[in-house]
């Protein structure tokens, strides 16, 4: 009896669901697309002018349609003296990996930690984690570069890897250790009577859990040094000088040379597209779905 | 296999909940003990304490005369089962159930070699490619029996395995639970609430309450002989009905002037105590059903479940509803005045602190 005037609504509210799909849909798909538009609309303005030659790059009205050439990336990459963009890349790539994986792996060992374990002074340390991003990058820079100076890391990887991993590490420790504490404690207790310790727990049961947690953390914090600017190039003169300085150089030291500029942007995001790229296919929502009722 | 033994064993949680009181209780080497009880008795601390996953309190637990409290899980060599599976999600059955096998790193054709036996005689081996997410209830339990019985443990450890499947899985499971351990003898605890469980597949039954065990013994001493009123009615189905009594004489009750005839060994143990006001307590089977008379205790029948050759009827009585289980053929209608009748060999008393008197009645 009390089943059916439900039924009648669930059907009522379905139909007029579908009736009001076709508009609604659309839209959203328009507004989806128009926001896209914009977003990718200046990466379509730095692509195309890396491939424009000098004149089509300055015509007016804009030239949409032009013959595309590879000449700025040859010159980007080949005449340009001094170093070339291929040594800044290495530099950029070096750094970014290295503080990411070192971030990913300390954050997501402190994360699990935290998550599992209670001790003293737990709540209190782990807001202080999360405290170490409150007062914006650029409060830090004196302090940073008068103790990067002192221990003679001015214009060393180290230095940037050390900075970097410690900025990367309170983001990948809050995200992770929501991810840790969500892991039904069963798994892991019966990994204990099956004989396992709780170092072998978190390699072999925990991590390959929260991969999705692992993958954006380890996606947000090589962005994050991917583009990092203000202290690559307070830190960093040459040695270790990252893409970011590179490019701002560019501009000043050669005038604007627009396509080559363009052309080294470019070179510039490719990686950590492709970084994003390769890792996005392991971010599948719920692994630990059918480990307990 | 070892002998397990609990000495005044007790579990309070940071939170200051107590788990578990003074428990004394020992496993003998090869046996199937159940502990049984309502949710919330310590059963599960019990097993937890053993395996290691809890710390305890105070007291101590012996394997073999060696203390074992204070080891980390991994070295006490228990294999547990758990109540929601606890599979390893992101592996396959195989892998899962050669967890324990990697953990101690044996060659891998030996691992391959265990397990594919032990998924042969669990009736597993299509399912062994498969991840738990694709596995129905009854499949991933059996994976889960399968991964601790892969690595021949010292003891099992059952929280309730057979809790969250369907009634006719549960009693395939836990014959075919019975079965594998005997053939194995391995020392086993199962914990359960469900009495009908522990009866078929227990050979010991250890009844718990509020942290505190109350009695050990077979389903047939528990059902017998009860301790106190608590096993006295967690244990039979339907449960035994209690009724208040006075004593009218030194080895005599009676209820608002009906007497209630003891058997001569009861009569004795009456005589111990010094409590004016007993409980009566009687099984549902106990209780027959026969014409109002000023001699009976009379009262109005309720309730009458048919329940095939015999029926359950509740009858409302001026001491309180009695059930009382007649052969269908003789049942009464809702609403008739009748006369309860008790069986003298059947009758329980319990005192005022619910201690039962018939334990008086063998060693008097």
């Amino acid at each position: 009896m009390t089943i059916a005037p439900i039924r009648k609504k669930e059907l009522n509210s379905s139909m007029r669901h579908s009736a009001a799909a076709w508009p609604t849909g659309a839209l959203r798909y328009l507004i989806a697309a128009t926001f896209t538009g914009f977003c990718l609309f200046p990466f379509y303005i730095i692509v195309t002018t890396a491939l424009k030659t000098e004149t089509a790059i300055f015509a007016w009205p804009p030239a949409w349609k032009f013959q595309p050439t590879l000449q700025s990336f040859h010159n980007a990459l080949f005449v340009f003296g001094g170093r070339s963009v291929v040594f800044y890349l290495i530099n950029s790539i070096v750094i970014s990996a290295v503080s990411t994986l070192l971030a990913v792996v300390l954050g997501a060992m402190a994360a699990y930690g935290f998550a599992r374990f209670s001790f003293a002074g737990k709540r209190q340390l782990a807001f202080w984690i999360l405290s170490t991003r409150f007062a914006p990058p650029v409060a830090f820079i004196v302090p940073f570069y008068l103790m990067v100076q002192k221990v003679g890391l001015l214009d060393s990887h180290v230095a940037l890897i050390i900075i970097y991993t410690g900025m990367n590490l309170s983001l990948v420790f809050w995200i992770l250790q929501g991810f840790f504490a969500e892991i039904p404690i069963e798994i892991e207790e019966a990994a204990l009577v099956d004989g396992y310790s709780r170092l072998q727990i978190f390699w072999r049961v925990a991590v390959p859990l929260v991969r999705p947690g692992i993958v954006s953390t380890a996606i947000l914090s090589a962005v994050f040094s991917w583009n990092e600017f203000l202290y690559a190039t307070v830190l960093t003169q040459s040695r270790a000088a990252t893409l970011p300085v590179y490019l701002a150089g560019f501009s000043n030291s050669m005038g604007i040379a627009w396509g080559e500029y363009m052309a080294v942007g470019t070179i510039a995001v490719l990686p950590i597209l492709c970084f994003s790229f390769v890792l996005q296919r392991h971010l599948v929502r719920g692994l630990s779905f059918g480990a307990v009722k | 296999m070892p002998r397990i033994e609990f000495k005044g064993v007790s579990k309070t949680y940071p939170d200051g909940t107590r788990a578990l009181t003074d428990l004394n209780l020992a496993v003998e080497d090869g046996e199937l003990l159940c502990l049984l009880g309502p949710s919330g008795c310590g059963k599960s601390s019990t097993i937890r304490a053993l395996a290691g996953l809890e710390t305890v309190s105070e007291g101590v637990i012996l394997a073999d005369n060696n203390r074992i409290d204070h080891l980390p899980p991994r070295v006490r060599d228990c294999a547990m089962i758990f109540e929601n599976y606890a599979l390893y999600p992101h592996l396959t059955a195989f892998e899962n159930i050669a967890m324990p096998l990697r953990a101690r790193r044996l060659p891998l054709a030996e691992i391959k070699l265990r397990v594919t036996e032990i998924a042969r005689l669990l009736r597993i081996e299509p399912l062994l490619g498969r991840r738990p997410s694709r596995l129905s209830g009854g499949e991933k339990q059996r994976v889960g029996i399968g991964r601790a019985l892969v690595r021949e443990p010292a003891m099992f450890l059952m929280d309730e395995p057979l809790g969250h499947l369907e009634a006719y899985l549960r009693v395939e499971l836990r014959s075919e639970i019975r079965r594998l351990q005997e053939r194995l003898g391995i020392t086993t605890i199962y914990v359960t609430h469900d009495q009908e469980e522990a009866a078929a597949i227990a050979d010991r039954i250890s009844v718990m309450n509020a942290g505190r065990l109350q009695q050990v013994g077979s389903f047939l001493d528990l059902y017998e002989r009860p301790i106190n009123r608590f096993v006295a009615e967690f244990i039979g189905e339907p449960p035994m009905v209690f009724l208040p009594v006075e004593r009218t004489n030194a080895d005599s009750i009676g209820t608002k002037g009906i007497p209630i005839p003891l058997s001569k060994s009861l009569r004795a143990a009456l005589s111990v105590t010094k409590d004016s006001e007993l409980i009566l307590g009687v099984r549902p089977n106990d209780i027959s059903i026969v014409a109002p008379a000023p001699e009976h205790l009379n009262g109005e029948v309720t309730l009458v479940q048919p329940q095939g050759d015999h029926s359950i009827a509740a009858v409302r009585t001026p001491l309180g509803s009695a059930t009382v289980i007649v052969p269908s053929e003789e049942r009464p209608s809702v609403g008739a005045a009748v006369g309860l009748v008790f069986a003298t060999e059947g009758l329980h008393l319990f005192d005022s602190t619910a201690r039962s008197l018939n334990r008086e009645e063998r060693s008097g």
